[in-house]
């Protein structure tokens, strides 16, 4: 346990010091801060335009983030040969693969939680939103939170075989098919018209890869008055399944990288 | 060998975890999402694919405000067919946007007009498919079932049980604001419930008194004055038209109306007559009598293809569609206009001819539809027609078939206790007194070929005299004064009583 | 360490590492199947100091991750410390310094050895202190790894690889890119490494540094050892220069022999011939042939002539193949 901490809080200190994530995040927090201006769009709905904005932008940065921090983790560790004095000290290879999954989690709780605050104040002080919404906004940013999380799984799992570039592809590439399967399935299921064939398949594909729109629901957050039963119980929900995914992303992770010759 | 263990530990955690995120995600997360989260509506096919990734990944709000900021500059340059599809997708977008619903149905229903500024109102089944969706969408907030309301109102003018209905919903939503409850009272009246009109005047009433009281503000005081001076008007109609007289448990029971004096007796006769001349290809002229001299009929004609799949008589199934179909029928003609009387005649040109895509003509056999409906009339006249046509008749196109008073009740209720199904119950005693007359054209006719590319077509009701008079003198037809003197004792209470 | 014996062999005692027929094979599309390492055959004793030279790409580095369990090998078994190779237990006694080694650049020097100390749950201070002053860089111990020279950084290195108190150290080219002066440092951390105790594993082209600190060296080349032993032993059988006066050109052919090299100019003779040759028959002919002796010079071998020797046969050997 006590590698596997060291591990992840070194792989902490790394990535809030790598430049290109520092400048995206600046990027996320300069977008969050021009957002309250962009209420110009639609004067009526001004509220909804700037929390979907906001969200907009928390979501795709702390996504963008996620992938870049993580395609990079493993392929760096063995191209800079740490990962030998690592591994050559009794460090098990799901010891480091878990301390660097971690670390990249950590990372990214940090990052997020940075835009997400910035986000809640100027939030604050430019709407002036009953706590009721700032709470609303702030549990969608959690979510998005264990969103990122499952994502850097995925990038993890993939970065035990495939090369950083690649990785990129296939994590985003995961990541757009896999927050696509709840508006594609409802929208398979809602249209009684589609083949058969193509439901089976859109429910395959839904109980097969990671559901990244799961995590997505700024809907009533945006549009409020519409009272949710037994939230608390989805959003616990969410996580538990977010925590299953990675359970299998890492395990898979790691029996690839186990045999992997590094 | 510890190694192989490990391993195959490992394979049944990885198993197992397999098995619950599919048990967590089928069996519980996509259900509650679908019902709570969903934004509905994606219709991937409407989208260019940049637009569905970026609509799909969650970001659908912010490209329909982009997209509206774009709609808006077309509105600007009168391009109103660009504005059309724009409008669908930031509905299809983001569904809470009640400004693009509203806006769009209006602009549906409305802006498209021909060169005489009638509306093609084959879009009319889509502009209220729009603002029901709307309504669905956003079930929370009045606005969209409101603008359905009027809709039905003002645009169809007919029908106004839907107006009822839709107002009705209007109301049950906590953040109407005040002065749109008021028209439902009118609604109500029209769609000949006056007593129920009366009954929310009252309610509307103690509203109005309540927020004077907690507020001494302008716009209360005026709020309140307006609902007091309607609620008088409306005692004094109910009475007037032998509404009481006729309705009341003492009124009936005494035979009221029929021994008293009101100025709906006896049931006036308006004498319609009509003749339709071709006088080129696509233009008409119609000219007829009506026998109401003050101002302010107007009688509606229709001109559509005999078979016209939705028609109704004088009108369109307009609650036809639950889908907005921005592609109205093409092939399909069905015009709509409004005679206006003066000096009880109507003469009036129209000229289809400069909008060959609305009016395309391509049926063989066409239908000219005259309607008049007295629960549209002013009040004014409907003082003496009455709320239900009773003080109304036409010795030969009277018709009590054509148009049924339906009521619309709450039948199946969502989530939010929100009416989704309604039932539809016909009130078989407040039968509508309508005219109703049809005259047949043909194709040739209309476009002026074949045999009548040399003959003026003509085509009249048979009660239609031939006058060499001037249009403008007023004798033509004897003019009866429209407050009959009653015969009976006029002993109607002087209020009605409230329910 | 538990003191039971892995599964799969004990080993004789004094061996620190020993290999059998220990083969990697990677198969490339262009080459097809290739022996990196190929039916490796080594014994390192324990308490020595091994020199493991090859030119670059011989397969050094492939071999000391197969003796640390980084990569797995095609076939063959390996021992480390009497224990199957890829044995974490044996980590905790071990240590790796691999070439030009990078370190987190965050870091400062004690943060360094603070994370690689935790990696074996160590968390003492004075230890750590005590190292970098055993490496010189006490007085740079706040300095992050991005302020320190590539000495610093290699000897920041060797401290990291003794936080374990390792009896088995793998230095892959450690004197790799640096200065004379930084050479000079890291040989006696090394001779003083021996002194303490341990087995030192060095992995290096640099034979000069080999041949002044190792006890026992291999070469390998092409993946497969070529010589294999005692310095010493190996570098037996050096040369003898005589040189000689006052002779003729028809003595100078009668020395002519496949073993020396014998050049003749002005009636001077030298023969550069070998330890083994007949030195004194030679000696014997110059007096008999009225010859002056100048000089008779013993040249010991070197392990740069062993080296080049041993590469360069085995170039012929396969290009006659």
């Amino acid at each position: 346990m006590g590698a596997i901490l060291s591990i992840s809080t070194t792989t902490v200190g790394e990535a809030i010091r790598r430049r290109v994530l520092l400048v995206i995040l600046m990027i996320g927090v300069l977008l969050i801060s021009i957002v309250p201006a962009l209420s110009v769009l639609s004067a009526r709905s001004d509220l909804t335009t700037t929390i979907s904005s906001m969200l907009f932008v928390l979501r795709i940065v702390s996504v963008l983030i996620a992938i870049v921090l993580t395609v990079y983790m493993i392929p760096n560790e063995i191209e800079r040969r740490t990962i030998y004095t690592i591994l050559s000290k009794p460090v098990q290879r799901w010891q480091f693969l878990v301390g660097k999954y971690l670390g990249a989690v950590l990372a990214l709780g940090l990052m997020i939680g940075l835009m997400a605050g910035v986000m809640l104040i100027l939030f604050y002080f430019f709407k002036h939103p009953p706590m009721e919404r700032m709470l609303d906004l702030l549990r969608q940013a959690i979510l998005y939170f264990i969103e990122v999380s499952l994502l850097a799984a995925v990038a993890i799992f993939f970065s035990t075989f495939v090369t950083p570039l690649v990785n990129f592809f296939l994590s985003a590439g995961v990541w757009g098919v896999g927050s696509l399967l709840n508006p594609l399935y409802d929208s398979f299921a809602n249209n009684q018209g589609s083949a058969p064939i193509i439901r089976g398949m859109a429910k395959f594909v839904t109980s097969i890869l990671p559901n990244f729109s799961n995590y997505d629901v700024k809907n009533p957050i945006i549009n409020p008055g519409v009272t949710i039963q037994n939230e608390t119980t989805y959003y616990l929900g969410t996580a538990g399944y977010g925590l299953l995914y990675i359970t299998i992303l890492i395990i898979a992770g790691i029996l690839i990288f186990d045999r992997r010759e590094v | 060998m510890r190694r192989k263990n490990t391993k195959t530990t490992l394979l049944g955690v990885l198993a197992l975890a397999f098995v619950g995120q599919f048990a967590v995600s089928q069996g519980y997360l996509l259900g509650f999402w679908r019902k709570n989260y969903s934004p509905g509506g994606i219709v991937a096919n409407n989208l260019d694919p940049s637009q569905l990734a970026l609509s799909l990944f969650g970001f659908r709000e912010f490209l329909a405000g982009m997209l509206w900021v774009r709609a808006d500059s077309f509105f600007d340059q009168g391009n109103y067919d660009a504005v059309l599809p724009i409008i669908r997708l930031c509905t299809i977008l983001d569904p809470k946007q009640i400004d693009v619903y509203a806006t769009g149905m209006w602009h549906i229903g409305y802006n498209f007009t021909d060169e005489e500024q009638r509306s093609d109102r084959r879009y009319i089944p889509s502009a209220l498919a729009l603002g029901k969706e709307g309504a669905r969408q956003n079930p929370n907030t009045y606005e969209m079932f409101f603008e359905t309301g009027w809709m039905w109102y003002h645009k169809v003018d007919d029908d106004y049980g839907q107006a009822v209905k839709w107002f009705e919903e209007a109301a049950k939503r906590e953040d109407i604001l005040p002065a749109r409850r008021n028209l439902l009272w009118s609604a109500y009246q029209k769609a000949g419930r006056p007593d129920e009109s009366l009954n929310y005047l009252y309610d509307l009433y103690d509203r109005a008194k309540g927020r004077l009281k907690d507020d001494q503000q302008f716009g209360n005081r005026q709020q309140y004055d307006t609902i007091e001076n309607n609620l008088d008007t409306m005692l004094v109609r109910m009475v007037q038209r032998g509404w009481v007289a006729q309705h009341s448990e003492e009124g009936k029971k005494n035979n009221w109306y029929a021994n008293g004096a009101y100025d709906t007796k006896p049931p006036f006769d308006v004498g319609f007559s009509a003749k339709v001349t071709v006088l080129s290809d696509r233009v008409l002229r119609v000219e007829g009598t009506w026998n109401v001299l003050p101002v302010g009929t107007r009688i509606r004609i229709v001109l559509r293809d005999a078979d016209y799949p939705q028609a109704k008589m004088a009108e369109l199934d307009w609650d036809s569609s639950d889908s907005v179909n921005l592609d109205p029928p093409r092939n399909l003609t069905f015009m709509q206009d409004q005679l206006f009387v003066r000096n009880r005649h109507f003469n009036r040109k129209i000229d289809m001819s400069k909008d060959p895509t609305m009016y395309p003509f391509i049926a063989k056999n066409y239908l000219v539809e005259f309607y008049y409906n007295p629960r549209s009339a002013p009040p004014h006249i409907q003082d003496k027609f009455g709320f239900n046509g009773e003080g109304f008749t036409d010795k030969n196109f009277l018709r009590t078939d054509v148009r049924e008073t339906i009521q619309f009740k709450p039948a199946k209720f969502d989530d939010h206790k929100f009416p989704i199904e309604f039932e539809q119950i016909p009130l078989k005693d407040i039968p509508q007194r309508v005219m109703y007359t049809t005259l047949s054209l043909t194709q040739e006719q209309i476009r002026r070929k074949g045999e009548w590319s040399d003959k003026t077509p003509v085509v009249k009701t048979v009660n239609y005299v031939e006058s060499t008079d001037s249009k403008d003198k007023d004798d033509v037809i004897y003019i009866p004064n429209l407050r009959v003197s009653g015969t009976g004792d006029a002993k109607a209470p002087a209020e009605a009583p409230k329910k | 360490m538990a003191s039971e014996p892995p599964q799969g062999g004990v080993l004789p005692l004094g061996a620190a590492i020993e290999t059998r027929q220990l083969t990697k094979t990677y198969k490339s599309r262009a080459l097809g199947k290739i022996n990196v390492v190929d039916h490796l055959d080594l014994q390192v004793e324990e308490g020595e100091i091994f020199g493991f030279l090859g030119p670059n790409g011989a397969g050094k580095t492939t071999t000391i991750k197969m003796l640390l369990g980084i990569i797995y090998p095609s076939a063959g078994e390996g021992y480390v410390l009497g224990r199957e190779i890829g044995d974490m237990d044996v980590h905790r006694v071990i240590s790796y310094l691999p070439e030009r080694p990078y370190y987190y650049e965050h870091m400062t020097g004690m943060e360094i050895l603070k994370f690689y100390g935790a990696l074996f749950g160590i968390n003492d201070k004075d230890k750590f202190q005590r190292l970098l002053e055993k490496v010189n860089l006490a007085g740079d111990a706040t300095k992050t790894i991005s302020q320190y020279s590539k000495g610093m950084q290699q000897r920041i290195g060797l401290a990291q690889s003794l936080l374990n108190d390792p009896k088995l150290l793998f230095l892959d080219e450690p004197t790799g890119g640096l200065d004379p002066i930084a050479h000079t440092e890291i040989r006696d951390l090394i001779l003083q490494f021996r002194d303490e105790g341990r087995t030192v594993f060095i992995s290096s082209h640099e034979l000069s540094e080999v041949e002044r600190i190792c006890d026992r060296v291999a070469i390998i080349n092409k993946g497969k050892i070529e010589r294999q032993g005692r310095l010493e032993d190996l570098l037996r059988g050096g040369r003898i220069e005589v040189i000689a006066d006052g002779l003729n050109q028809g003595f100078a052919d009668t020395v002519r022999a496949p073993e020396s090299t014998v050049s003749f100019h002005n009636g001077r003779l030298i023969v550069d011939m070998s330890e083994e040759g007949d030195v004194n028959g030679l000696l014997d002919g110059i007096r008999d042939a009225k010859g002056q002796i100048i000089s008779v010079v013993p040249r010991r071998r070197r392990l740069e002539d062993l080296f080049i020797e041993t590469i360069s046969e085995k170039k012929s050997g396969g290009e006659a193949a």
